[in-house]
């Protein structure tokens, strides 16, 4: 196609919108927006609208103004390994298009919505952005949310156990309003402060559907005699199982279902490749008026979780930190000097690498009352020599000391840390005699009162041999203090029916998820609401079930926490959640509720030289962080030439 | 000759129908259901589960119903072809099976070829050259493979091809050709691809077979009818291949029957390790999560390649072996 150019004429225009674009002032972008090259041929058609049109009216600008970060340009493949098809649902994690959103500071602020009111922390009047679309270019307004509360969490076909437990503040459930096509409201008798975290979430809380795509999944919308025999030919009993299979937009494993996430999924499960192409109508730009993402497109190849690391190493993935562990590091140092990529380290946001979790549960009613017995507790802690671990198995890079919050949290005291986690035998023998374990067999091991060996059987999930290295370590230490530890291996969902019905007295995991809290999240891992939390799960079931099974809690300081769980929720100022946070970490430090070792190991980031826009240092937090979400993987682009995931294999030597 | 046949054929009938059985209730033998599994998953990736939620789950995929009638379920539709539905996938496990049925095929197909092909010239060498070193040497070779666990062998490889011919690490094929019509590109990197497996699970076979065929081809060599060749003047190498080698052949051909099971669950361990779009990987997974549509299913195709395979296996033999079918009945 030809056209004559006019150079000066294209420098006339030019000037004239740069000046345009100088008079506009704040975050809007400068100037018109810039058409993306991978869709150009198809606005061109006529397949497309353009990108303005695309773009709601006021979409939100990614400033791109920390160091490091630059504008980029659109373009390029981003591949990535994961470890099954259900692993489709990562790239929702990782696009982290949300209501709200985290930023890199933890802070929440409005993404997919434009503004957000908040009202004594129970009205929270949502506005959306104007102009902004589904990913089929069908526009998502209050409609969206309105369906989901009507049609959706209401209908007790689709929801037959009620509202989910999740909207609901105190027990109630909110009002919603409908105020105009694009702003709507939910109010709460009481407060719910952690509504806005939820929205936030990895795996957030959905309060809106795709409504146009999804009614003619709906009896209310639908003929119900061709809908049911639609269903039947589709393999399920009636529409509501249908309606419930095909509008799940976490596990995103419908291609026709729209999303509002920077890239679609187009393949279908199961699959050993999945290819996730841009979304046209995504409502972030960056400074320069580019419609982000940059990046085209994303391949996730499919790979057993053992061989990841290997396949990482020969320079199969762009972008990979889930399934790499600190111990690949040296392997994937030594491999970088012969591929295109970098190995960086991230800091872990989870409270302790390895914890062990005294059963308080447990049924046997000695160990019971020893697990239950504090200074037992404490004697275990102290008994554990955390440097000497750190030392042999982190290189001495991790933090020695409690399963509580980082340091990075606003809640962080190192006294929380350092309580009970010094390594002082002595103490810890004298404890263990106070407690009244003063006899010992001929090899030094005590006895319990009934004469057994004082033998901690202490069970793993057996899916992690970092798990058992440690146990190894402390056997040792533990062993002069007269106490036995056998390892033993199970399998995880073994292992967690015994946790659950008192089999075990002692259980190995990971620690706190989030163990960066700030004073507005939730402090529903330091308390005994979940049954899942191994020192404590039939006071957890107890919480969970509203009574009908487990156990409730009977000691003076498990009761605290359920009071100070039940204030913290009712709490409306920043003081007042403070302050419940205070305690219940006080509490849970003085009590050894777990026994931590080491926090804050680094994970092993691979990415490729040509990838611009992810820091040096991150966090790497599943819960608040999204892993790669809050660092905007919309933001990252590849510098150079354009190149094909079928361009780029393995061992191509770049610069050393 | 024809009744052994049908008798044979209709044995398979009671034989699968056990299996079945059998295979369905080792699946549901671990204590729990898929959901058990789900609900675990949820939980330890921070996801909150409504136990109602659960309970209504429960009764949707009619894991709330006795044993007998979920199987009688899954057999109706076995003979149907509706291999039932899969939890994991939500989809009917005919559109998940897939190409790894057509890839299981392939990598056992080429396994054994190699297995023979190794094993055949090995072991008569072997036999006709008897406590030579060359002997020594190959049969020590032959347990080195089978003593090296598979799945070390296969890292091994894994990552030495990688390193000097540039093949990706696991897969049967590179990742561009995965889910696309085939061409002479995808055959060839299939081609590349499966040498690993091949070698790696082949060898484990090789040993036993090379063994059996020495032992036996030395049996026959010390007999009468070989001295009595010799003496009347054939040359030794069509006196070996003519009458020695055919006897001792009989072991090699009923192997078949027990080679394919061998082949099919050995070679499970090692196509998770590969990460192989074969069944076994997907079979593991099923089998972990209690979702036991999908893993009956399968398992009910790999007890029918079994079957099937002995039934071959023992035609082959009456057809080479004129002893057997005069004798009638099965040698076994």
């Amino acid at each position: 196609m030809t056209r004559t150019f006019n150079p000066l004429a294209f420098r006339a225009v030019l000037a004239a919108a740069l000046a345009l674009a100088a008079l506009w002032a704040g975050p809007a972008p400068a100037g018109p927006y810039i058409e993306t090259p991978m869709l150009e041929a198809q606005v061109k058609e006529g397949k497309l609208p353009p990108v303005d049109k695309r773009l709601p009216e006021n979409p939100l600008v990614e400033k791109m103004a920390g160091e490091g970060t630059s504008i980029g340009k659109h373009g390029g493949e981003l591949r990535t390994l994961m470890a099954g098809s259900k692993d489709v649902r990562m790239m929702v994690v990782y696009g982290y298009a949300r209501l709200v959103r985290y930023n890199e500071k933890l802070e929440l602020e409005p993404d997919l919505l434009e503004k957000v009111d908040v009202e004594e922390d129970r009205i929270f009047t949502f506005h959306l952005r104007k102009g902004h679309r589904w990913s089929d270019g069908h526009p998502f307004t209050a409609e969206d949310f309105r369906y989901f509360w009507e049609d959706v969490a209401s209908n007790d076909k689709l929801t037959p156990t009620g509202i989910p437990a999740q909207l609901l503040a105190a027990g109630e459930k909110p009002t919603f309003r409908l105020i105009d096509a694009y702003t709507v409201r939910y109010s709460w008798p009481k407060a719910n402060p952690a509504f806005l975290a939820q929205l936030a979430g990895a795996s957030p809380l959905y309060i809106y559907r795709p409504a146009h795509y999804l009614k003619r999944f709906h009896e209310k919308y639908s003929d119900p005699t061709s809908l049911q025999r639609a269903a039947r030919a589709a393999g399920q009993r009636s529409w509501a199982p249908w309606h419930n299979l095909v509008d799940n937009q976490y596990k995103n494993d419908n291609i026709n279902l729209p999303q509002l996430d920077p890239w679609i999924n187009t393949t279908t499960t199961p699959s050993d490749r999945f290819v996730f192409v841009r979304n046209p109508y995504f409502h972030r730009v960056d400074r320069e008026g580019r419609q982000l993402p940059y990046v085209d497109k994303v391949i996730m190849n499919i790979a057993d979780s053992k061989i990841i690391p290997a396949k990482t190493g020969a320079g199969e993935s762009d972008l990979q930190a889930r399934y790499l562990r600190f111990d690949n590091y040296t392997f994937l140092r030594g491999a970088q000097k012969t591929h295109d990529f970098d190995t960086r380290l991230w800091r872990t946001g989870i409270g302790s690498q390895v914890a062990l979790y005294p059963n308080l549960n447990a049924k046997d009613p000695i160990w019971k009352a020893l697990n239950r017995d504090v200074r037992f507790r404490r004697a275990l802690s102290l008994a554990i020599n955390r440097h000497e671990i750190n030392q042999v198995i982190y290189y001495g890079l991790a933090l020695e000391g409690q399963n509580t919050l980082l340091p990075e949290s606003p809640l962080y005291r190192k006294e929380y840390a350092d309580m009970w986690a010094k390594f002082d035998l002595p103490q810890a023998n004298r404890l263990l005699d106070e407690v009244g374990l003063t006899k010992r067999d001929n090899r030094g091991i005590r006895l319990l009162p009934d004469g057994r060996v004082l033998e901690v059987i202490v069970e793993t999930a057996g899916e992690s041999t970092e798990q058992v290295d440690v146990l190894e370590l402390i056997r040792d230490t533990w062993a002069k203090a007269g106490i036995k530890l056998f390892t033993k291996p199970s399998q995880r969902e073994v292992f967690r029916n015994r946790v659950f019905s008192g089999e075990t007295v002692m259980a190995v995991w990971g620690g706190i998820d989030n163990a960066l809290a700030t004073p507005g999240m939730a402090p529903d891992e330091f308390t005994p609401v979940k049954q899942d939390r191994l020192m404590w799960p039939k006071w957890g079931q107890f919480y969970e079930t509203k009574g009908k099974s487990g156990e409730v809690p009977d000691m003076k300081w498990g009761q605290e926490l359920m009071q100070l769980h039940a204030e913290w929720y009712q709490a409306r100022k920043r003081e007042d959640l403070t302050r419940v946070w205070n305690r219940i970490l006080e509490i849970n430090a003085e009590e050894v509720t777990s026994i931590g070792i080491v926090s804050g190991v680094p994970q092993p980031v691979v990415v490729s030289r040509r990838l611009r826009n992810l820091p040096q240092k991150g966090m790497f937090s599943w819960e608040p962080g999204a892993h790669f979400g809050v660092y905007r993987m919309d933001t990252l682009w590849f510098e150079g030439p354009a190149r094909t995931a079928s361009a780029g294999r393995t061992s191509t030597p770049t610069r050393p | 000759m024809l009744s052994y046949l049908v008798h044979r054929i209709l044995i398979m009938i009671p034989t699968l129908l056990a299996i079945s059985a059998l295979t369905f209730m080792i699946i549901q033998l671990p204590p729990g259901d898929y959901l058990e599994t789900y609900i675990a998953e949820l939980e330890s990736q921070g996801e909150n589960v409504d136990p109602a939620k659960i309970q209504y789950l429960r009764e949707q995929y009619g894991l709330d119903e006795p044993m007998i009638v979920q199987y009688a379920y899954w057999l109706g539709g076995l003979l149907h072809g509706d291999m039932g539905y899969s939890f994991e996938y939500s989809q009917p496990v005919s559109k998940i099976v897939g190409d790894r049925l057509l890839l299981t095929f392939v990598v056992t197909l080429a396994t054994v070829l190699f297995t023979y092909i190794v094993a055949f010239p090995i072991g008569v060498y072997s036999a006709t050259h008897q406590y030579s070193w060359s002997d020594y040497g190959l049969t020590f070779f032959g347990f080195l493979g089978l003593a090296t666990p598979n799945f070390l062998l296969a890292l091994v490889l894994l990552y030495l091809f990688n390193r000097y011919f540039g093949i990706s690490i696991g897969g049967l094929m590179e990742p561009e050709f995965v889910d696309t019509p085939w061409s002479m590109g995808k055959l060839m990197s299939v081609i590349q691809h499966l040498v690993v497996p091949t070698v790696v699970i082949g060898t484990a076979g090789t040993a036993g077979m090379i063994r059996r065929l020495r032992a036996n081809l030395l049996d026959e060599l010390q007999k009468q009818y070989v001295v009595t060749g010799r003496a009347k003047g054939l040359p030794p190498l069509k006196l070996l291949l003519k009458y020695p080698l055919r006897m001792s052949l009989n072991p090699f051909i009923s192997d078949i029957g027990d080679l394919l099971p061998e082949l099919v669950s050995g070679s499970v361990i090692v196509s998770v390790v590969m990460s192989l779009p074969t069944t076994g990987p997907m079979l593991l997974a099923a089998l972990r999560s209690q979702d036991m549509y999908l893993a009956g299913s399968f398992l009910m195709f790999l007890a029918m390649l079994t079957v099937i395979g002995m039934f071959i296996s023992d035609l082959a033999l009456a057809v080479l072996d004129p002893r057997i079918r005069l004798h009638g009945g099965a040698t076994k």
